[in-house]
């Protein structure tokens, strides 16, 4: 039995393209067209790699357990921690995250997104001085430049530039592509920069004083600006000021590259505050390439929830946040931490090695259909269906807009929803009753 | 005069954080029951801290606290003391005299991220090091600290005295990056060497004594003065601070 | 079955004709009905002010641009936290609060039902998620049309069919309420970074023009027969000398429907400035006033200022960015593609401030200057002009001309000389802040059917029940308990339940969200039409098949079925 299913949404990157063709032969994903290498392999993959069920660390061994022992071991480590950390999210769709903070809040846990560990220095810079930013179809539309800042698009956004920007249909434009130019910007040449009319290459570390020299040429004060700056010679500078305020819509686009390092957040902040200048002359706007499928949608629930987009500790019964006090990653290499909740993410990969062996020696508890990483830390496992594939809910694409995700597979797993829900109810009983 | 002793209790958890932001000298007159918090528990502050007083007064400005032990972890420490005297014998938590009004702070330790935050007048002295964000305000906030007096004997960390408005801060040590960045008023000076100051200051005064490491390139140099050139900037925003600097890092890679 | 009986309430109900009078209420099964039987739940009201469940015709509560004024804002949400108690989640934030401090907080109020004043249609869902976390509240969703592109090009084709297949088929697709305008044309344009100055000024490379885009729109309104007018912000919102735009516009409706007015202005208060810069602002709100006392097919909603931080947020993103250049603060922009566009910025209405002080008296002067008070609601564009936890304080200003002329003497003294509202004595009743709170929005909102804004028998059992015995009281002199009342119900129920006790929300009910389906006959059906499909896919960024909203999102919708002329 052959069946092809249209329009369904790859829950890979931020990019959240919804026109992915699945072919499923005999129950199994058999083909996968429109999707990039990443979001097609996020597909082919999944087949036979999943947990049968959840497993218990027992001493050295892992046993199988029952999803009911699994809720069990989760209602009694998460209601009786002293600082109980939720960690993740960014694999969950919204009604997941919902029921998430709705649980920290609930046992006086933090609830944090993976967000800390890539695009928060990006909200933090919002929080400063605010996001002029657009829907993706504004910049397909009508961008007649591009820049991409600290991001390697091709590798890690791969449909970025044909569904959105460089390769993209245009309303306002005959031929787009040839009329379109491209910035970009990074420390060293990527991919992605071979394709660009203007590569402008900085000294690691130099993103700040390079969009400070942009600032300032933008506001006429360029005289003050040296030959150099962080590598880039003024000449190049100007001409890239020039470029910006030419153009009829800007659009840029700025990855990982400028959030996690140097400065952090002040890169970003720097960034917008050239952005926003640039409006005085004309349109430009400016968006964080968003990494994980629904990262941005935990940043809108919790955000609604609790008034913060991350990091909220609930320790006090009210909302707290303090990103480098209340992450995830801050909370763990200080010890805090005395049980984790990790849903769909692998911090076991991408943290670093003090909080990676600080979850190994508290109760961890990971919700993840594959092994990962962090399986090797975590106390339990327990597999869920997969959102996109034998799960749906609604994911937000990195510019805010909220899709519903497709279930085109049976599944013999229950969601992350219901078995958060059913932790929750459980939790919330223990406490009435105490 | 009063004098109040907490000595810290060991604890089953001792990473445990412990907002404690009662301990202000104020809250010791009288008998009221005081409760800080462990993690997401509620307890008494006698559970967590053997608590001597010697004394009686009835006004804070003669009480004089003193914290001893493990109190590192130990955050809001003076939150809102507006007079009094607190005295940490080690090192202190976090946000240590957040929206302080008045009144001392002694810590002869380290002191962890946020000390001062949000500070409108009062002294605060650090005998040892200093966190990241001393002296600055809080997220989203426009205001950081905005009167008052802090000094650190030691170094401190990144991000110090952001968006400070008013008062001073007096580090003898070196600051970590970004020190002065969005300031909107205030003296920050600064014995050792920074990375990266003023960045974006609109106003106040920066001074730094030794070497400024990765200095922007939208300050404009204006002349010297007391052996210290002396820029205006930053020109990026239309800002009119003033950054004086004893040393500007030659041949910085960022230039 | 559930029943209570209230007893000894002092009633008003304007849509009713009830002007006072003390009586019972007998409620069954989130209804109200004629009698309920002896052994009900019994509550004294004590002949306290009883009104039916209080509705907000134009909020901004849910949806991707209050979020991000919530998501900007962590210095905000330091205010307004408590943590979670009874049947409440915790809240935070005070300018843009949680969804649930939004809801719990209007709940104290007495309101029941709410309408969010901005869905953009592309982000729909992200509304309706949030509407079903703002659980003490009915919910509808206006829908923007003014950068709609689909729309636009029926307006060229002066096509009122098309038109209308663009309307009824985008609010069935998304879930939405009402037609909403923002800067019609001028979203568009801003597209581009520029903004239109006037309703006959072409759109940047479309040949029509905002005046075409309302009058259009207008009538294909009607042509669908929909529940809610056209709901328009007007072109030129907060520029020195705008009052000629908005007189220009409230020319364009003749009178088209019987039962409600043919045009919703909202916000007024920022569309009636005089003078031509920002030093000789002054109040016009007179000559608006006149326009709308001769226009029976005209509603208005104040858009009061109130002193104190806020934020502000609209689909007008060239008006924010105005904003901005001004105040020099946090700006956040959200243009949507062949839609609409947005701008959210945080401001400081100061009574020093001779412009902030102005405004605040052109919203009082509108209230006061229109004669019907089923023409005027009482808003805050909240939170635009001053979060809606100030309406009590409005109330009061309404109601009492002492409190006015004292609140006077505390602003610019400018005002005194650019607004006329040292002059006007009048001082409005119970039962005119009982319709510009609930009757009025029910009628405007066409939503008298559906049970709300009144007690008849049949109607929803939404009733609030306010501490203040109107018989007893002179809100001209004892203006401070009239506010205290408003801000806090002795009782607030929702479908016949008392959900707020004293200011805390004792239960939660599932809240509804009303929309609207068109019932378009097929030959209107645009997903028929090739190229409708096919620019669609061609332009939007994501598939046709991805937009439209699912039924998962309004599980507890009510669908209000029109069907076209
Ligand atoms: S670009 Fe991202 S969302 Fe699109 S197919 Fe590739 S991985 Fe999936
Ligand atoms: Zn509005």
């Amino acid at each position: 039995m052959e069946d092809k299913i249209r329009h369904v949404i790859c829950p890979y990157c931020g990019c959240l393209c919804d026109d992915i063709l699945i072919e499923m032969t005999g129950g199994e994903i058999s083909g996968v067209e429109n999707a990039c290498t990443l979001g097609a392999r996020k597909f082919l993959d999944d087949a036979g790699n999943r947990l049968k069920g959840p497993i218990m660390r027992k001493g050295d061994e892992w046993v199988d357990i029952s999803y009911e022992e699994a809720i069990d071991y989760a209602v009694k480590v998460l209601s009786e921690a002293d600082r109980p950390l939720l960690y993740g999210w960014s694999g969950c769709m919204t009604e997941t995250q919902a029921i998430g903070a709705h649980l920290a809040e609930l046992i006086g846990g933090i609830v944090d997104s993976t967000t800390s560990v890539c695009h928060g220095p990006s909200i933090l810079a919002i929080q400063e001085v605010g996001h002029p930013g657009c829907t993706l179809g504004q910049v397909k539309n009508r961008a007649d430049t591009i820049i991409y800042w600290g991001s390697n698009t091709i590798e890690a956004h791969p449909r970025h530039l044909s569904r959105y920007t460089n390769y993209a249909d245009a309303y306002f434009f005959h031929n787009a592509f040839r009329e379109r130019k491209v910035i970009v910007v990074d420390v060293r040449k990527t991919v992605t920069a071979e394709i660009a009319t203007e590569f402008v290459q900085i000294d690691q570390g130099g993103d700040y004083h390079v969009l400070s020299a942009l600032r300032a040429i933008i506001r006429e004060r360029g005289g003050v600006i040296p030959d150099m700056v962080a590598g880039v010679p003024k000449a190049q500078l100007i001409r890239v000021a020039e470029i910006c305020r030419q153009a009829k819509f800007g659009a840029l686009f700025f990855g990982v590259g400028i959030t996690m390092t140097g400065g952090k957040y002040k890169n970003i902040r720097n960034a917008i505050e050239f952005i926003s200048e640039l409006n005085r002359y004309t349109k430009w706007t400016i968006s964080p390439m968003r990494g994980h499928s629904n990262v941005y949608g935990s940043n809108e629930v919790f955000t609604w929830i609790s008034g913060y987009p991350f990091a909220v500790d609930y320790s006090r019964g009210i909302a707290f946040y303090n990103p480098g006090e209340t992450t995830a990653v801050d909370i763990l290499a200080r010890k805090e931490a005395d049980a984790a909740l990790i849903m769909s993410s692998d911090p076991g990969a991408h943290f670093p090695r003090v909080c990676s062996e600080h979850l190994a020696r508290i109760p961890t508890i990971l919700f993840d259909p594959y092994p990962s990483a962090t399986t090797h830390l975590c106390t339990l496992q327990i597999p869920t269906a997969v959102n996109g594939i034998d799960a749906a809910g609604t994911a937000y694409r990195m510019d805010g807009i909220p899709i519903m995700t497709r279930r085109f597979m049976e599944t013999v797993y229950p969601t992350d929803t219901k078995l958060m829900q059913e932790i929750y109810d459980r939790i919330r009983k223990v406490k009435e009753d105490a | 005069m009063m004098q109040v002793t907490l000595t810290m209790k060991p604890r089953a958890k001792p990473f445990l954080p412990i907002e404690a932001e009662m301990i202000v000298p104020m809250n010791f007159i009288g008998s009221r029951e005081l409760f800080v918090w462990e993690g997401n528990k509620k307890r008494r502050l006698e559970d967590v801290f053997t608590v001597r007083k010697e004394g009686n007064v009835n006004s804070p400005e003669n009480i004089v606290v003193i914290l001893r032990g493990d109190t590192g972890r130990v955050k809001r420490v003076g939150e809102y003391m507006s007079s009094g005297i607190i005295t940490i014998e080690g090192d202190i938590g976090m946000h240590c005299g957040n929206f302080m009004r008045g009144g001392n702070i002694v810590i002869h330790g380290n002191a962890d991220g946020w000390l001062g935050r949000e500070m409108r007048a009062g002294s605060i002295l650090c005998h040892g090091n200093a966190g990241d964000y001393c002296g600055s305000g809080y997220r989203g906030e426009k205001r950081g600290m905005r009167g008052g007096k802090i000094e650190i004997m030691g170094d401190a960390g990144d991000y110090l005295g952001e968006y400070l408005t008013g008062g001073e801060i007096h580090v003898h040590g070196n600051a970590g990056m970004f020190a002065g960045a969005e300031m909107r008023g205030g003296t920050l000076k600064i014995d050792g060497d920074v990375r990266i100051p003023a960045a974006n200051m609109s106003k106040g005064t920066c001074i730094i004594g030794g070497v400024a490491h990765e200095m922007l390139p939208t300050f404009e140099k204006t002349g010297e003065k007391n052996g210290m050139v002396v820029f205006h900037g930053d020109v990026a925003n239309k800002g009119k601070g003033e950054l004086m600097i004893r040393q500007v890092q030659e041949n910085s890679a960022l230039q | 079955m559930h029943e209570i009986l209230i007893k000894n309430a002092f009633v008003i109900d304007p849509i009713q004709g009830i002007h006072g009078d003390i009586m019972d209420i007998s409620v069954r099964d989130g209804r109200i009905v004629d009698k309920v039987s002896g052994t009900c739940e019994v509550i004294d009201a004590g002949g306290n002010l009883t009104l039916p469940g209080g509705i907000d015709s134009h909020t901004h509560v849910c949806g991707t641009k209050v979020n991000f004024g919530r998501y900007m804002s962590p210095e905000d949400m330091r205010a307004g936290r408590t943590p979670r108690r009874g049947a409440m989640y915790h809240t935070s934030g005070y300018t843009v609060p949680t969804t649930y401090g939004n809801s719990y907080r209007y709940s104290k109020m007495g309101y029941t039902t709410l309408l969010e004043g901005a869905m953009a249609p592309m982000e729909a869902r992200h509304t309706h998620e949030e509407f079903a976390a703002t659980p003490m509240q009915d919910m509808l969703a206006n829908t923007l049309f003014d950068g709609n592109w689909n729309l636009f090009e029926a307006v060229g084709d002066k096509d009122i069919r098309q038109a209308a297949a663009v309307i009824g088929w985008t609010l069935s697709a998304v879930r939405g309420f009402g037609v909403k305008l923002t800067n019609p044309g001028g979203t568009e344009a801003w597209g581009f970074g520029d903004d239109l100055s006037s309703i006959d000024e072409t759109v940047p490379n479309w040949d029509i023009t905002p005046r075409d885009i309302i009058d259009t729109s207008i009538k294909a309104c009607e042509f669908l027969h929909l529940p809610h007018s056209v709901h328009l912000h007007c072109n030129n919102l907060g520029m020195p000398g705008n009052y000629r735009t908005t007189l220009q516009t409230l020319d364009i409706p003749s009178d088209l429907n019987p039962d409600r007015q043919t045009l919703y202005l909202t916000h007024v208060q920022f569309h009636s400035y005089g003078g031509s810069t920002w030093g000789d602002i002054s109040s016009e709100a007179e000559k608006v006033a006149s326009s709308v006392n001769t226009k029976p097919q005209v509603v208005i909603d104040m858009g009061q200022v109130m002193f104190g931080r806020t934020m502000t947020m609209t689909a007008d993103g060239p008006m924010e960015f105005r904003l901005y250049t001004l105040h020099h603060n946090k700006w956040s922009n959200h243009d949507v593609e062949l839609e609409t566009g947005s701008g959210v910025i945080p401001v400081y209405y100061s009574r020093k401030s001779p412009v902030n002080s102005i405004m605040w008296a052109i919203g009082l002067e509108l209230a006061l200057l229109v004669k019907n008070p089923w023409q005027c609601m009482l808003t805050t564009d909240n939170p635009n002009g001053a979060p809606f936890v100030k309406y009590p304080e409005i109330i009061g200003l309404l109601m009492s001309n002492l409190y006015r002329e004292k609140e006077l003497d505390q602003v610019h003294k400018l005002t005194t000389d650019r607004t006329s509202l040292g002059t006007i004595d009048r001082e409005l009743s119970f039962e005119d802040i009982a319709v510009m709170t609930r009757a009025g929005q029910a009628k405007a909102l066409g939503i008298i059917d559906q049970g709300k804004g009144h007690l008849k028998e049949g109607a929803l059992a939404d009733i609030a029940i306010y501490p203040v015995k109107p018989d007893q009281t002179d809100p001209s002199l004892q203006y401070e308990e009239v506010i205290g009342a408003f801000q806090q119900t002795l009782y607030t129920l929702k479908d016949g339940f008392v959900v707020n006790r004293d200011g805390e929300v004792i239960r939660g009910i599932p809240n509804r969200t009303f929309w609207v389906n068109a019932n378009l006959p097929d030959d209107m059906d645009v997903m028929k039409s090739p190229r409708f499909v096919e620019k669609f896919s061609r332009y939007y960024s994501v598939d046709l098949e991805n937009y439209m909203v699912q039924d998962d999102y309004v599980e507890r919708g009510i669908e209000m079925n029109t069907h076209v002329a």
